[in-house]
């Protein structure tokens, strides 16, 4: 096996196990508010959500190849890679990719065993924009696109951050006032009944529009990757096993449930009923087709968390934990750097080693800390049968650090 | 960057038009089929419970379930006329 072909390999794993988090951190924006209401019993739930996500990334017809063009310089308009990077069987590029998928594999986790929902786009892009510094220099960033559409870092990832939760939120925060409104008195045993079947339609569309959103990414990435090492040259197509994989990566994270992230979705934010859950997947759906329609990146992430606040501030008397959507939009804040500091130390320390070992330490470094966060987990799990206690009564980890109001 | 928060902004307007309409508009007919059903119903769904039902309230609930659906219905051409999420 020639160095070239070892990296390539490393890179394809390394994607796979990045969809695969990029599942299980995701499964609660659409699921959760259903779990904690008891619309979907927990397996039921991510059982659905799985299900739709497959089929969401075969729908997926728009080719993502040039994903990365977005946030970096590494191929041209057309999807191929800059010639100057694929010498030596793209094995400068390789390792780019590799390290920038280490930094948002490693923060996904990280995040996860803390269970704060982070956006999984955002570190995918952190991880490539600091790999990325590292390897070409800051000239290497599309920091803000030429002017003519969104684009950049600026356009296609911090302002849409900025703007989406607020937008899901006022959503939300209309929809459930106005629900609320109208179903006054009513029984609550009857509305409970009836809205959790809205949820439930509104949930199943947020994940079928997860699927479709984030399994492009890998394809994108993975088949950037098989053109570099001069396995694959339609830069209109995406090979047939890379979608496949991809499906079946994201849709088997999907139904392992981040059960940690769930818990503080569906929880942690607000105490939330079947009207509220309706009105907060709604307007997740509704703001993600918009924006995709008009052609606009967002994060899944951001929407639904923004959306779950909105569900508590319209609903007359529910309480919000601010504490925790503060800790929430700090996670959000550092997202982005954190992935690019990881990304860019795996860059140096595959290039300061280079050849064989040089992607295979870094790989090495990935799979240690990956055991050494799920080993963390088993401390303190969260599973399909804790995942709907009582937020003040069990000892979660997120528990720990909140401050006792 | 000025060019940018330009593009932003004018998205940001149709995306929350567009999420009022089908993103709290959809959910209000919900819960509109929802007490018009309640109101069909009578009885113990009403919090009054010696409400008479009222057939007309299943009728207007159909209805509104059915724009629901017919909404839903448009979200997923959406998707698939877009060819997936940018």
């Amino acid at each position: 096996m020639t160095e070239a072909t070892l990296i390539l390999v490393l890179v394809i794993g390394t994607a796979l196990a990045f969809d695969f988090t990029n599942g299980f951190h995701d499964t609660g924006n659409a699921m959760a508010t259903s779990i904690a209401t008891g619309a979907l019993r927990p397996k039921v739930a991510v059982a659905l959500s799985a299900a739709l996500n497959l089929v969401g990334a075969f729908l997926s017809v728009e080719v993502a190849l040039t994903v990365t063009n977005a946030v970096v310089k590494v191929q041209d308009s057309s999807g191929a890679p800059r010639p100057e990077l694929t010498a030596d069987h793209g094995y400068a590029l390789l390792l780019i990719i590799l390290a920038g998928l280490v930094g948002g594999v490693l923060w996904n986790l990280l995040t996860w065993l803390i269970g704060l929902p982070s956006s999984s786009s955002h570190a995918l892009f952190g991880g490539l924009i600091g790999a990325t510094i590292a390897g070409l220099g800051t000239a290497g960033v599309n920091w803000n696109g030429d002017g003519s559409k969104l684009d950049g870092v600026v356009g296609k990832v911090i302002l849409p951050a900025l703007m989406s939760p607020v937008i899901a939120g006022a959503v939300a925060a209309v929809g459930t006032w106005l629900v609320f409104r109208i179903t006054a008195g009513v029984a609550e045993r009857f509305t409970e009944n009836g809205f959790r079947w809205g949820q439930i339609g509104s949930a199943s569309l947020v994940s079928l529009a997860h699927g479709t959103n984030d399994a492009q990414k890998t394809m994108g990435v993975i088949t950037l990757a098989l053109i570099a090492g001069g396995h694959w040259s339609d830069t209109g197509a995406v090979p047939f096993w890379v979608k496949l994989s991809c499906a079946l990566a994201i849709a088997l994270g999907t139904y392992l449930g981040g059960w940690r992230i769930i818990r503080t979705l569906g929880k942690g934010l607000v105490e939330i009923s079947s009207p509220q859950g309706m009105a907060a997947e709604a307007s997740s759906a509704a703001v993600i087709l918009a924006s995709s329609h008009l052609g606009f990146a967002l994060s899944t992430t951001h929407v639904a968390t923004g959306s779950i606040l909105g569900s508590g501030v319209g609903k007359p008397g529910a309480q919000v934990r601010w504490g925790i959507a503060g800790r929430m939009v700090a996670a959000w804040l550092i997202t982005l750097p954190a992935a690019g500091v990881v990304g860019a130390a795996m860059w140096w320390l595959g290039h300061l080693l280079g050849g064989y070992a040089g992607p295979l330490v870094v790989f090495a470094v990935l799979a240690a800390l990956a055991a050494y966060m799920f080993r963390r987990s088993q401390a303190q799990p969260v599973h399909p049968g804790n995942v709907n206690d009582e937020w003040d009564g069990t000892p979660s980890t997120a528990r720990r650090q909140e401050v006792t109001a | 960057m000025r060019d940018n928060l330009g593009f932003a902004l004018e998205g940001a307007w149709q995306v929350l038009a567009a999420g009022l309409l089908l993103g709290a508009g959809l959910p209000a007919v919900f819960a509109l089929g929802i007490r018009s059903l309640a109101w069909g119903t009578g009885g113990a769904a009403e919090v009054a419970a010696d409400a008479r039902p009222h057939p007309a309230g299943r009728a207007l609930a159909g209805l509104c379930f059915l724009v629901v659906v017919v909404g839903i219905g448009a979200g997923l051409y959406v998707i698939l006329a877009a060819g997936g999420i940018a």
